[in-house]
């Protein structure tokens, strides 16, 4: 479940076939056997999943699931020569013929970096029955790019660190994480400006730390900024300047008639911590992490069935807020 | 051209992104593109840092294996230099040591731990695990045998063979 400041948990699998050259060098008819040759093993497993090529699905699909961390940007970019794999629920995915011939994911809600983890290995085992994954002795699994090298596994968690954010504490945590081989980031909404306080922690090396002990690092320091930021939330809440802000963001989301992505994702983050703190009550967390995947772009779009113009999007997108909110 | 977001230093990195439901290209410079997480290969390569680090490291080097071109896939020492990008998994074997230095900057460390195919994720806990846990695991490994025979990859057969005769001579 999603808690006060982990949204997710994402555990990702680069995988390769030994005897196909990495995407970037293969021929269409190399892409064509190696998508069908994913297929067959799809099927296999005990988990079911849908199997489309690329093409069948319009470039609004495309967007947003990427809009909700479905797919990567770069593998909706082109459609030609790729597959996907996806489950009911969406928790599972795999990826054929992006940067490597298969990259598997499974995304949960809240903090549970290991049992992501568990459910992707079971499935990669799985696969490895019929597929014969590129793996060196000491290289371990082979990827296209080597910053993906041995586990080929990156983990992460993404966070709402709105009170961390507010006092600028993150910038200083992201360089002593550096040293340990963990990134935080924070995610970017329209343009090139941050917007929310959303951050993603992941794990950047992949060479000589086995995927446990990873897993095992991501969820200790994301327990460890929880709690910081906790702490802070509640020196945050002691200002009645902030409170006040809170009971504003949630004032102008419920009465706004146009309403950019931007200014949505940032007054929902205040929201959100509200409810945490106790200050709103009538709206869960669910409700709120739902509506800033909702409320993006080519998923509102896709939720009217038609393109809409920037301004349509504003007006739609002040609708669902409200009608979501009330 | 310059930087796109700080306007200040010259662009290095072309990123892609979703913006507003469609794709958006910019031209950022290397800190920004840093700050903005555009090196994260959670969502996209470097191919600017990571060939410009192997580039630097090794340069035009002929390859130590004597070998200009991979089998597999006909990658040059030059190509994977310049894209950032190794070409297969034979690459990496023809180019072994070229690449190895560029992996140990990167990961600071050459040796692999953890999963090995066609094996359950051992914790490293269990190295000095009881005979009891070895014995499952054992059991556990046959199982795959049994079923990699059944699906007929008989390599991954051979490889599970080997572990289980390793783990009950021990
Ligand atoms: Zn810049
Ligand atoms: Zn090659």
């Amino acid at each position: 479940m999603t808690d006060a400041v982990n949204i997710s948990s994402r555990v990702r699998l680069a995988r390769n076939l030994r005897e196909y050259p990495f995407p970037d060098r293969m021929s269409d008819a190399q892409k064509a056997e190696v998508i069908e040759k994913v297929k067959a093993a799809v099927l296999n497993l005990s988990k079911k999943l849908l199997f489309v090529n690329l093409s069948e699905l319009s470039e609004l699909d495309l967007v947003s699931m990427v809009e909700r961390h479905l797919i990567s940007p770069e593998f909706a970019d082109k459609q030609s020569g790729r597959a996907l794999a996806v489950s009911e629920d969406e928790s599972v995915s795999i990826m054929i013929n992006e940067e490597d011939h298969l990259r598997i994911q499974v995304i949960l809600p809240g903090l549970c970096v290991e049992e992501a983890y568990r459910i992707a290995e079971e499935i990669e085992s799985e696969l490895s029955l019929y597929l014969n994954f590129a793996f060196d002795r000491n290289l371990g699994y082979l990827t296209q790019c080597p910053t993906n090298l041995g586990t080929g596994m990156r983990a992460s968690v993404m966070m709402h660190l709105c009170a961390m954010s507010e006092t600028r504490t993150v910038p200083r945590i992201a360089t002593n994480l550096q040293k340990l081989g963990i990134a935080i980031r924070g995610t970017y909404g329209e343009g090139t400006d941050a917007t929310s306080s959303l951050y993603q922690l992941s794990n950047q090396v992949t060479l000589g730390i086995s995927e446990a002990a990873a897993v095992e690092n991501i969820r200790n320091i994301a327990l460890q900024l929880s709690e910081t930021e906790k702490l802070t939330r509640e020196n945050l809440m002691q200002s009645m300047e902030y409170q006040d802000k809170i009971s504003r963001s949630m004032g102008i989301l419920l009465t706004a008639r146009l309403i950019s992505y931007n200014e949505a994702v940032r007054l929902l983050s205040n929201v959100r911590l509200g409810i945490c703190e106790g200050i709103i009550d009538n709206v869960s967390i669910d409700t709120v992490d739902k509506l800033i995947v909702s409320i993006q772009p080519a998923s509102l779009m896709r939720r009217e069935g038609r393109k809409l113009s920037p301004q349509e999007r504003d007006k739609v997108r002040a609708e669902l807020i409200k009608s979501t909110l009330r | 051209m310059k930087c796109q977001k700080c306007k200040v230093k010259n662009a290095t990195t072309h990123v892609k992104r979703v913006v507003n439901g469609e794709y958006e290209e910019y031209m950022l410079c290397g800190d920004c593109a840093h700050e903005m997480g555009f090196d994260n290969v959670f969502d996209m390569d470097m191919p600017d840092m990571f060939g410009g680090l192997m580039k630097s490291l090794f340069g035009a080097l002929p390859s130590r294996s004597g070998a200009a071109r991979c089998p597999l896939c006909g990658s040059t020492l030059g190509d994977i230099t310049n894209t950032g990008k190794v070409g297969c998994a034979k690459c990496y074997e023809v180019f072994y040591n070229e690449l190895l230095p560029s992996v140990k900057r990167i990961h600071g460390n050459t040796t692999h731990s953890g999963k090995t195919p066609g094996r359950q994720a051992i914790p490293e806990k269990s190295k000095e695990n009881s005979e009891k846990e070895i014995k499952e695991q054992i059991e556990g490994l046959k199982k795959q045998l049994d079923k990699a025979v059944e699906v007929q990859n008989f390599e991954l057969a051979a490889e599970l063979r080997d572990k289980i005769r390793e783990m009950e001579g021990k």
